[in-house]
């Protein structure tokens, strides 16, 4: 069924992010709430419209909770290749969204993983190796991991392009 | 309102999810057949689901968040319809039949959002007559809600430079205008659904609007709180997206963003929302935005309620900035450049006059935030901080003399309040310590003891020991006695009592460590100079003198044995290389020890004082000072007569003499003998027999010493021995006619291997037939009818015995010496 609703794809991004800004900037800003952009994506010469919810922020400000996880076709977890706590945190992130959003198969509910800010310091002040973040990601149902950097725009693309390839593949669900 | 609102709302929320998806249903289907009146009939129908007034923001937000997603599908569909011919400005007529007028605003934006796309009309037209069209609905949380939808819908539209929506009449003022009004309406939206819920939690005016007065008001009031802060987010989101528009340069931000956020923040005069929206405003835009503007965001500050938690904002601000600050070198200069220094400290001072009813602990915060502030950007000027220390003396100097006498009967409460206070003080006060890692540093600080003046004498000990904590962290070398003197009348809480103390129970666990940290602290003070040293111990010993009984017995010994340190340290070099007169000497140390240890003896604490004289009648005797050692073990001797009379502290202090007297070679016959006699005198003299006897067998060490060929008395040696034999006779005797049964051998044993030492060592006055007639006392004595088995001493015997069986057969000289004796 190829009906215009399939071609909007909701996107939940989770973690140390700063994707949605177009221009990227290292320096902190708070998200007040969750921040809501949309992006238009070629795939297989069709054009989709992910609509992205980035929840960078501090908990005070996210006083509303988390409904909007709901409905979602596809959550992308970064974190900070160079801050090992935020790989730590993937686990959580991945296990309080199949909570919040409780998806009709949690077990293939697409996931991707981005690590961020490679170009840091030319790399050096990196302290997750590609290896144990794939590890984890063969780990967890075989999520697709890209290294990327917001900054630069690097892999930025391709992983954008993965995640609406991924999020196609979660069924619609209809609750009715 | 009913006592289980809780479970009506779940099955309010489910009601309206089942209604919302039943006319989602209906409206996918009419999108799926491209039939634009029937998906405009039930997605206003679905919308129609947001009319209720039933729910909590949170579960309406869940509501709410549902309809999203339902309309980003209609929104797809009208931009197919558009692409289809359907015109947009047809469309946006169109949607304008609803009904109802919530479902009617809802679709007006998302049909807007795709006429904003469209380019059909400029953008800010569009925005201009949706912003103004929302005014239709003024219920606070349905009111909200559709003004965030309309932010996010709008959130990637705004005209803004470098967007493709930027058509020529567009500026990013238009977009700033827009969200600026966005951000007023729904601002007076929270404000109205506050002042709602205040009246809701009324008792009176609940009956009068036909709802139950079951809940008490002061839950009703805690409820209406919660809700009013879930909301607060949506309102604080248009100031996010403020700050996310590209064209806004520092100018502009400067002269009209931030002064109209401020105005509307100042305008609505209600504390939390005041308080809720000054935090997201530091949040939100970037560190330079703040650090250029800090006269307009800082003259912001007084114009708040007087009760608006001003100091939590303030300090997140100057936080903020200190990481800024951190974060790079590079930035440092902007700092210089806006004085942001002096403007905080400004801030912080019409902040404090402006809110006459802060508490003390805001006041400390608020300073202890600019001081950490000006220890990261300004870590050379000394100055500044030493300044914040001025002004912080002086609100606290105004506060306390505010409050007055009753300073002291503090309530609950205020005790708590006072706790957190002190905590704070603790921590501004060692902010310097921990920067400069280095009291050295924190002691040029002029106003640093000042401050210390002002706290309470808890307080002050409290923080005494952070410093000594961070001296002793850190290694600090404080080698200057100008030094030690400012150190110690920084910790003089420690030292001695404060005059305004007001003696609490003070935790005897707590006073052993805190003094034992000073005693550490002393051991630590230390200069390569022996000059230099001896200005530090004598600076020392000023102020420590003064610490009373309780003190003294900790901070003495430590300070002694400084001194003995230095002692041995003049001790290998030559003497007197600038001449008798000004130069520290051994001799002149003494005297200053002497007077020090006298100090304790009149505590009293007689035992540690006779130990601390022989310490120093040993280092006198390494100094080759005969009358020094001699002074200090007559001062020995005066405190074991007069003031040590337990007769325990007598058997522990005898023996402390007898070692110490038996290692000292700097007396002469004279003076040595008369010591010696002493010291057996007051051996034979204690009262228990058993100790008399090992006391008096211990001082014939006295007359036989290894390396020194004149003293070598065997005569006096078995003088001794004998009369501890006479003594253990006696105890024998004594245990015969208390008890009807004789006392253990233990002490004939002890004696017996007593004669072998000397024996051995070749003392020609112990004898084989005196070893071999003891030997027959002690078997006689064990196998007495009187005798009461004691299986200790039977072992010390027995193996006594072999140990002379095993001389024997070892041969050579020893054997030869032990072969006579029968065993």
């Amino acid at each position: 069924m190829a009906s215009c609703r399939r071609m909007l794809l909701k996107v939940i991004i989770l973690g140390n992010s700063g994707y949605v800004n177009r221009k990227f900037s290292n320096q902190y800003k708070a998200t007040i709430g969750a921040d809501f952009l949309t992006k238009e994506v070629q795939y297989e010469d069709r054009l989709f419209t992910l609509q992205i919810w980035d929840t960078a922020g501090q908990e005070r400000f996210q006083s509303l909770g988390v409904a909007f996880y709901r409905g979602a076709d596809c959550c992308v977890l970064v974190y900070d290749v160079n801050v090992m706590k935020s790989f730590d945190n993937l686990n959580n992130w991945r296990e309080e969204f199949l909570i919040q959003a409780s998806p009709s198969d949690p077990e293939n509910f697409p996931f991707v993983v981005l690590g961020n800010k490679v170009d840091v310091d030319g790399g050096n002040s990196r302290v997750v190796s590609e290896k144990k973040v794939k590890a984890w990601c063969a780990s967890k149902g075989n999520i697709p991991y890209f290294e990327t950097s917001a900054k630069e725009g690097f892999n930025v693309d391709a992983a954008f392009e993965c995640i609406t390839k991924n999020a196609l593949k979660n069924e619609p669900e209809e609750e009715m | 309102m009913i006592a289980d609102g809780v479970e009506d709302e779940e099955k309010w929320l489910a009601a309206g999810i089942a209604g919302l998806q039943q006319n989602a249903f209906y409206m996918h289907r009419a999108l799926d057949s491209n039939n634009l009146r029937d998906a405009l009939k039930y997605s206003a129908q679905m919308l129609s689901e947001l009319r209720t007034s039933r729910l909590s923001p949170h579960k309406y937000y869940e509501l709410y968040m549902r309809a999203f997603d339902e309309l980003r599908k209609l929104e797809m569909f009208f931009k197919e319809e558009t692409r289809r011919g359907c015109s947009i400005v047809d469309l946006y007529e169109l949607v304008q039949h609803a009904g109802n007028i919530l479902p009617r605003l809802y679709l007006l934006c998302t049909v807007g959002s795709v006429y904003i796309k469209s380019k059909e009309a400029p953008a800010k037209d569009v925005l201009k007559d949706l912003v103004e069209m929302c005014r239709g609905i003024q219920h606070p949380v349905r009111g909200l809600f559709l003004r965030s939808y309309l932010a996010q819908v709008s959130r990637d539209k705004l005209p803004d430079i470098g967007s493709e929506y930027e058509g020529d009449a567009d500026t990013v003022v238009d977009a700033v205008e827009f969200v600026l009004q966005n951000f007023t309406e729904m601002n007076k939206l929270c404000y109205s659904a506050c002042q709602s819920f205040i009246l809701l939690a009324d008792p009176e005016l609940r009956l009068a609007v036909g709802l139950s007065g079951l809940q008490g008001p002061a839950r009703e009031k805690e409820k209406r709180e919660k809700e009013r802060s879930e909301l607060r987010d949506l309102v604080g989101k248009n100031l996010h997206v403020l700050s996310q528009i590209e064209g806004i340069d520092l100018d502009m931000h400067k002269e009209t963003v931030l002064p109209r956020v401020l105005e509307q923040v100042v305008n609505c005069k209600d504390e939390i929302a005041q308080y809720y929206l000054m935090d997201c405003i530091i949040q939100v835009f970037p560190d330079e935005y703040h650090l250029q503007t800090l006269d307009v965001l800082l003259g912001a500050f007084p114009q708040l309620q007087p009760t608006v938690d001003i100091k939590t904002v303030l300090s997140r601000l100057m936080e903020r900035l200190s990481n800024y600050a951190a974060s790079s070198a590079d930035v440092l200069p902007e700092f210089l450049q806006v004085e942001a220094f002096s403007k905080l400290n400004n801030a912080i001072g019409k902040v404090i006059e402006a809110q006459p009813d802060m508490p003390i602990l805001g006041v400390i915060t608020l300073y202890s935030s600019l001081l950490t502030f000006t220890l990261h950007v300004h870590p050379d000027r000394l100055d500044y901080a030493d300044q914040v220390l001025v002004s912080y003396c002086l609100k606290l100097y105004n506060a306390y003399s505010h409050k007055g006498a009753c300073v002291k009967k503090l309530s609950g409460k205020e005790k708590l309040e006072d706790k957190k206070a002190t905590k704070q003080i603790v921590a501004l006060l060692s902010a310097p310590l921990d920067k400069y890692n280095d009291i050295v540093t924190a002691l040029k600080l002029s106003n640093y003891p000042r401050v210390m003046e002002y706290l309470d004498s808890e307080t002050n000990k409290v923080m005494a020991t952070v410093i000594i904590q961070s001296i002793m962290k850190n290694k600090t070398r404080i080698s200057t006695a100008d030094r030690v003197e400012a150190l110690f009348e920084l910790i003089k809480g420690l030292i001695k009592d404060l005059d305004d103390a007001f003696h609490d129970e003070v935790d005897e666990d707590d006073f052993k460590e805190e003094q034992n940290s000073v005693a550490r602290l002393i051991q630590l003070l230390h200069s390569d100079d022996p000059e230099e040293m001896f200005k530090i111990i004598c600076t020392v010993r000023k102020h420590i003198l003064g610490g009373g009984p309780k003190r003294l017995p900790f901070t003495v010994p430590p300070l002694v044995f400084s001194s003995l340190k230095l002692v041995r340290q003049l001790q290998g070099q030559e003497e007197n290389p600038f001449g008798e007169e000004e130069s520290t000497t051994p001799k002149k140390i003494f005297q200053v020890l002497n007077q020090t240890v006298e100090t304790l003896s009149n505590i009293p604490a007689p035992e540690l004082a006779l130990q601390l004289f022989l310490q120093c009648a040993e280092a006198a005797n390494d100094c080759d000072l005969e009358p020094v050692a001699y002074e200090f073990f007559t001062q020995a001797y005066i405190l074991y007569e007069e003031e040590i009379s337990d007769s325990r502290a007598q058997v522990t202090a005898i023996h402390l003499i007898i070692g110490t007297l038996q290692r000292m070679h700097v007396f002469g016959v004279e003076n040595r003998d008369t010591l010696t006699h002493k010291a057996t005198g007051y051996s034979a003299k204690l009262l228990k027999k058993p100790d008399q006897c090992r006391a008096v067998y211990a001082c014939s060490h006295l007359f036989w010493v290894d390396d020194q060929d004149n003293i070598k008395d065997g005569e006096r040696v078995l003088l001794c021995l004998k009369r501890a034999l006479r003594i253990a006779n006696a105890a024998q005797q004594m245990s015969n006619a208390a008890r009807g049964s004789a006392g253990s051998v233990t002490l004939f044993v002890e004696i017996l291997n007593k004669y072998l030492y000397f024996f051995e060592k070749g003392n020609p006055q112990i004898t084989v037939a005196a070893i071999q007639s003891l030997i027959e006392l002690i078997t006689t004595e064990m196998h007495s009818d009187s005798s009461t088995p004691d299986p200790a001493a039977d072992a010390f015997f027995a193996s006594t015995l072999r140990y002379m069986e095993f001389q024997k057969q070892k041969g050579g000289a020893i054997g030869e010496k032990y072969e006579p004796i029968k065993v």
